[in-house]
């Protein structure tokens, strides 16, 4: 014990990651008994649905293009 | 805790707030200054008409109204205080650690038969429950100053004004309500506290960019390395202010007392422990 102790105040670098790995360990454990949901980068969009259409957007291309050539004519 | 070691925490707590002026009193004071002027000139801008509508309205409204139903209406008007004070803590807690070590204080304080737990918790204690108490101070000022203002509008324009002594009654009690607010938020943003304790104990330069870079860094090797994103949930699930904002009486034992609470106070006391420690790396 008293060795991991100075071990674990050896310098100021080790505390932080003593510190930082306690904490995680903590939030990981708890987070996993608790089943806490990964929320955080759900793109959910309740606005509106995007559907891309290879046909429209091949379409749409064509539209645009011929819209250029008419502006340089 | 005996009587010695409370009147050195107390002096500890002292010590903090007489380093911090201008984040403790200073800011609340020009943002209360500020409201007031704004308020007057406000009333400037009005004609006679309006104004008079208005103290009537007012004085009606809340005649006859217990203060305590009312209360959470007003808790709408400390929310510029709130958010200055949640600046300003961020600021203190960046900074106290930190400017201890680069000004040399910390040895001075290391010195003396202080320990540098006393010191840290004085320092949170401090940000929790005594610097509320100046934020709160200065609203109790700016709703007198308020009501007395109306008072002598309604006067002027003959309007009756007896409501306004129930809206002031409204207002103070909403002031306990914020108080309590702080007290939870503290101890709910308890993490977060500890958080930047650590790295103002740590860093050699810049705690702020060590602070967030430090989180980003592990939310995202969390991400990359195991797939999961447990601290990053984790920040988002303490980030919802409606978790420890009190508006009514009845919720505050629930506030208080509650699984995702006391948790946070064990996340938190792991960081601040962890910045205790760190105090005694001197550069």
């Amino acid at each position: 014990m008293d060795k991991l102790k100075r071990l674990v105040l050896k310098n100021r670098f080790t505390v932080l990651v003593a510190t930082l790995a306690v904490y995680m360990s903590v939030l990981v454990v708890e987070g996993a008994l608790t089943g806490r949901e990964a929320r955080v980068v759900d793109f959910d969009n309740p606005f509106f649905d995007l559907s891309v259409d290879l046909e429209q957007l091949e379409n749409l291309r064509q539209n645009r293009e011929g819209g250029r050539q008419s502006l340089r004519d | 805790m005996n009587n010695g070691q409370l009147r050195q925490f107390l002096a500890l707590v002292r010590r903090e707030v007489l380093e911090h002026p201008s984040l403790f009193i200073g800011a609340p004071a020009i943002l209360g200054a500020l409201l007031a002027i704004g308020s007057l000139w406000v009333l400037s801008m009005l004609p006679s008409e309006e104004i008079a509508l208005g103290v009537e309205y007012l004085s009606i409204l809340f005649d006859g109204l217990s203060p305590l139903q009312m209360a959470p209406m007003f808790m709408l008007l400390a929310v510029p205080f709130i958010i200055v004070l949640f600046v300003c803590g961020i600021v203190y807690l960046l900074n106290t650690l930190f400017q201890d070590r680069k000004d040399g204080s910390v040895l001075f304080w290391q010195s003396m038969p202080v320990s540098n737990l006393s010191t840290v918790l004085a320092k949170v204690v401090t940000l929790g429950a005594v610097v509320p108490v100046f934020y709160i101070a200065t609203l109790f000022v700016l709703y007198i100053f308020t009501t007395i203002q109306l008072t002598i509008l309604g006067f002027n324009y003959g309007v009756e004004v007896a409501g306004l002594g129930y809206m002031l009654g409204a207002a103070v009690v909403s002031l306990l309500l914020v108080y309590l607010s702080a007290l939870a938020g503290t101890l709910w943003l308890l993490p977060s506290i500890g958080w930047i304790l650590l790295f103002s104990a740590f860093a050699r330069r810049t705690p702020l960019l060590w602070a967030i870079g430090v989180f980003i860094l592990f939310g995202f090797l969390e991400d990359f390395v195991f797939g999961s994103q447990f601290l990053a949930n984790w920040v988002e699930s303490r980030s919802d202010p409606s978790r420890y904002l009190i508006t009514e009486f009845s919720s505050i034992l629930s506030r208080f007392f509650n699984y995702e609470m006391l948790f946070g106070v064990l996340v938190g006391a792991i960081l601040i422990a962890g910045a205790v420690y760190m105090r005694r790396f001197i550069d």
